[in-house]
């Protein structure tokens, strides 16, 4: 364990974009878990004047047409945000992972028919697809959540069924094999291991997406009424960005900083993890 | 002297953010003119290092102090443009793994062309044609690989292409560095016999860096054996293969079985390389040497003539007790 | 002879088809790579058997197929009389027990991410060896000990790419030997290892097959170290044997044109020995449909048209040493 703390420090010190990931993401959870605190007002309350100015009796960043908050919503916003790329990540990563592996330490037809199935998903629209499910099955964030999870593995699936092609060729895996281990053994503990951190760094970044797919899906009118998200405060903003501008850009901004972090964290996680860029490590 | 090669004092150091790993101490060797010198030792040993310093290909950041005197020239020192003049024309050398080293989309010819016209870019077509056609002959290819890709040959073909590239401009000094380690038992013997063949028409000098004792054995005259970066044998290979007087050596000779001779007992080294990030004050065998003494231990043991061409780095050659076996 | 011997191999073949882009082939128009091409060896307990060969003859293939790391297209492997498919069908993990690889690359025999302590664990705990994991841990400890990696307690806590090869490859072998293996395959164990310590590996092999009565099949391309460790000798070329006898026979006493090149190519430490000059063409072609002559035709110094036209037969050289060449006079087997 304490080997794996050394490891940590040395790459955060070692790499820029990881520190910046890093760091961003803290100050992300930071604003979710006080958001409570940090609010000025409650963000679903509908205040007296609608469409203030930022500065303009006390709220710091303007109000909506409702007379919510923006600042307050934009706080808020950060747990939705937060919540979808968290979620639907992991959603992706974990189906990535297993069926990519499968397909890659299984190998032949199994093979065939898994790398198939990834192409198909890797070429059809997404974007169309969730508009699709979610107009089908109500756009509560819980569906939005899965859908975009359930949408988005294919890369992941790619990336773990190169590595485990790759893995199940090494010594070590031919030597569990040899000393009598069970293919499900094999796959669960030296395959998906060794092979997962490509798919650990590429998930970091399809959180970025995932934000960026939920804010388009609140954009297009497609969000989740009941919660506040910054998708859906654009949304909002769009008839007023000319008269009341504050209310889409500033959560625009929050949305293009959240990203930002993710993709950081997720290239600085590449940059760490991913053996061919680790020149220092073992022969 | 006339010597081709002198080393001096070579020291190389790699430096790393928090390591200084000295791969080659001290080593002092010379390489007369149409001499085979075969560096053996394993890994670790500071074998290859030697060379790329030697060639200069070493790299960024690793400090390296010592001479090495080639016709007068040191090629430590001079500037950089005059190493890349010195490089194919008169130094070449061929690594283990040619396949490597030539580009997958171009025909043979058309890369020996362009290595070719680095050093004489005023040659006309015909006169590299013929160069090249004379080259491959002399490593026993057929022509029809000018024309071929570098996929459509064999291992022991691409690592014989390299060599013939390395002969391209009459290198009087030819650096094998495990040029046929990554080959199979017959293409390797083949390649060596070759070897042995083309010397008897060209008057090149060879370094042979193996850490096979059997290719030194049957292609050179003379052996260095270096050991976690020091020289501590050389001589003429009749002489060494067959007494060893430095323990490290005659522990090699243990591990070796013999074609056809008698069956004798394997016996390993016990015991593994030194860490060459420390400074080491004794011999830096004695850790594994079985008749390491407190004295081997405390001083550095110098080089002691033995024979009438070899030197061995051990305080046994001086006790007189030679025949230590 | 056959029946009593304890390792009984039966005209193992392994081929792949060949990759040629087509997606539909006429019926016979397939072609095949025979990387093991029918080979039938017999082997007692105890008994170091030396497979040498260039790379691409199958003497790899043929190792894995014996561990079933890999199915063979045919044939089967007796182990004390019992066919390997029906232990197989029956259970796994006997077949496991019974035979083990020692593997050429140490430093990828085990996984990176965990220490010597989890990884030699892993297989104890696996068969059912050793009650809990106080006891398992003696068993490591004890058998790093008997193997010479002193101190046990600080090996075990360490990970792979802290050890030095010589010293995996110990590991792997004690690991193998956890199970208790009547047959062992060790293909190229010392090839990636520094000479110093080739001695220690090859010497704990012979101790296995010595002591623990283990058949154990070396697979080299070390001609010499192939003699000096082994009983017995088969030499392949394109998935074929061509020559087996006893080690010292077939390297002193080579019967078969391709055996004369291999030993007469080798490079030998000794800058006195004798060489027989004996040099062939080119390098082994893939074995994609070989044949109907015998395969070593096309590069043999010694072949006439007949060898082109059916394979030779086998040729007693005396004893156990046969030779697979038409062109052995037998008087040449009255040398020995």
């Amino acid at each position: 364990m304490k080997r794996i703390g050394t490891r940590c420090l040395g790459a955060l010190r070692q790499d820029a974009q990881l520190r910046f990931g890093v760091i961003g993401l803290a100050i992300l959870l930071l604003l979710c878990l006080l958001a409570p605190v940090l609010a000025t007002v409650d963000p679903y309350y509908y205040g007296p004047d609608s469409l203030a100015a930022p500065g303009v009796s006390g709220h710091l960043l303007g109000t909506n047409h409702l007379g919510q908050d923006v600042f307050s919503m934009l706080v808020y916003g950060v747990r939705t945000s937060l919540m979808v790329a968290i979620v639907s990540s992991m959603l992706s990563g974990i189906i990535g992972v297993v069926i990519g592996g499968i397909g890659g330490y299984f190998g032949g037809k199994v093979d065939v028919v898994i790398s198939e199935i990834i192409n198909i998903f890797l070429m059809i629209p997404v974007f169309f697809l969730i508009m699709l499910i979610v107009s089908l099955f109500g756009s509560d964030i819980k569906n939005v959540m899965i859908v975009i999870g359930i949408t988005n593995w294919s890369k992941n699936a790619k990336l773990m069924r190169a590595q485990a092609l790759s893995l199940r060729e090494r010594t070590f895996v031919k030597s569990a094999i040899a000393l009598g281990e069970t293919k499900m053994q094999v796959l669960f503990k030296y395959i998906l291991p060794n092979g997962i951190f490509p798919v650990v760094a590429n998930t970091t970044r399809g959180m970025a997406g995932a934000i960026l797919t939920e804010a388009s899906l609140s954009f297009l009118g497609l969000g989740d009424p009941n919660v506040i998200s910054w998708g859906q405060m654009i949304y909002q903003g769009k008839q007023y960005i000319t008269t009341a501008w504050w209310i889409s850009a500033f959560s625009g901004i929050a949305v293009i900083i959240t990203v930002i972090i993710f993709y950081m964290l997720g290239d600085g996680l590449n940059h760490v993890l991913n053996p061919k860029y680790n020149q220092g490590g073992n022969k | 002297m006339e010597h081709l090669l002198t080393v001096k004092d070579l020291n190389v150091t790699y430096v790393n953010k928090n390591r200084r790993v000295m791969a080659v101490r001290n080593v002092n060797m010379a390489v007369d003119k149409g001499d085979s010198l075969g560096i053996v030792g394993e890994s670790g040993s500071g074998k290859s290092t030697l060379a790329m310093a030697l060639l200069r290909l070493h790299p960024k950041g690793t400090e390296i102090t010592g001479q090495a005197l080639f016709e007068g020239k040191d090629l430590l020192a001079i500037t950089k443009e005059e190493m890349n003049e010195l490089r194919w024309v008169k130094i070449a050398v061929v690594f283990q793994k040619a396949m490597n080293a030539l580009s997958p989309v171009h025909r043979i010819s058309e890369q020996i062309e362009d290595i070719y016209r680095v050093h004489c870019p005023k040659a006309s077509a015909e006169e590299i044609k013929t160069r090249t056609l004379e080259l491959l002959k002399l490593v026993n290819l057929p022509e029809r690989v000018y024309n071929l890709y570098p996929h459509e040959m064999s291992g022991g073909m691409l690592q014989r292409v390299a060599i013939a590239i390395s002969l391209l401009h009459h290198p009087q000094l030819l650096i094998f560095d495990e040029a046929t380690t990554a080959l199979d038992v017959v293409t390797q013997g083949q390649i060596l016999k070759e070897i042995l063949e083309m010397e008897k028409t060209l008057a090149t000098t060879r370094i042979m860096i193996t850490h096979d004792m059997s290719v030194v054995a049957t292609t050179c005259n003379k052996v260095a054996v270096m050991y976690a970066g020091e020289l501590m044998e050389f001589g003429m290979v009749k002489d060494v293969l067959t007494h060893p007087h430095h323990p490290y050596t005659q522990g090699l000779q243990g591990s070796f079985p013999s074609l056809k001779g008698d069956n004798k007992k394997l016996v390993s080294i016990p015991g593994f390389l030194p860490d060459l990030s420390k400074e080491c004050k004794g011999c830096v065998f004695a850790p594994r040497c079985s008749h390491a003494t407190e004295r081997c231990h405390k001083e550095k043991p110098p080089m002691v003539k033995t024979g009438e061409a070899g030197g061995a780095a051990c305080w046994l050659c001086i006790g007189g007790e030679e025949n230590g076996k | 002879m056959a029946n009593n011997a304890y390792i009984e191999i039966k005209d193992i073949q392994k081929f792949y088809p060949h990759k040629d882009g087509k997606l539909f082939h006429k019926a016979g128009e397939r072609k095949y790579v025979k990387a093991v091409d029918g080979v039938s060896l017999s082997m007692q307990r105890g008994e170091i058997l030396g497979v040498i060969g260039e790379s691409g003859c199958g003497k790899s293939t043929l190792g894995r197929i014996l561990v079933r790391l890999e199915d063979p297209t045919s044939g089967d492997v007796f182990i004390d009389g019992v066919s390997t498919k029906e232990i197989l069908q029956k259970d796994t993990k006997t077949f496991r027990r019974q035979v083990q690889i020692i593997f050429q690359n140490p430093f990828d025999t085990f996984t990176p991410r965990d220490t010597i302590q989890k990884i030699l664990l892993r297989p104890l705990k696996h068969h059912n060896i050793g009650k809990d994991t106080v006891e398992r841990l003696k068993i490591c400890k004890e058998a790093l000990e008997a193997g010479g990696l002193r101190p046990a307690e600080d090996i075990l806590s360490r990970y792979p790419h802290e050890l030095s090869g010589g010293q995996l490859q110990r590991i792997s072998i004690i690991r193998s030997m956890f199970l208790n293996p009547g047959f062992i395959i060790a293909d190229e164990p010392v090839s990636m290892l520094d000479v110093s310590v080739r001695a220690e590996i090859i010497n704990m092999l012979i101790d296995l097959a010595r002591n623990k009565n283990a058949a154990v099949v070396f697979i080299s391309h070390d001609i010499a170290l192939t003699r000096y460790i082994s009983d017995n000798i088969a030499v392949m070329y394109l998935g074929r044997i061509v020559e087996y006898g006893s080690a010292d026979e077939v390297i002193k006493n080579p019967q078969h044109p391709y055996t004369r090149a291999l030993i007469s190519n080798c490079a030998s430490v000794d800058p006195f020995e004798e060489h027989e000059e004996i040099s062939i063409e080119g390098e082994p072609p893939t074995p994609i449909n070989p044949g109907p002559g015998c395969y070593f035709a096309p590069r043999c110094y010694m072949a006439t048209e007949e060898c082109f036209k059916c394979y030779p037969n086998r040729v007693s050289c005396g004893g156990s040493h046969y030779a697979v060449c038409d062109k052995i006079k037998v008087n040449g087997a009255e040398n020995s």
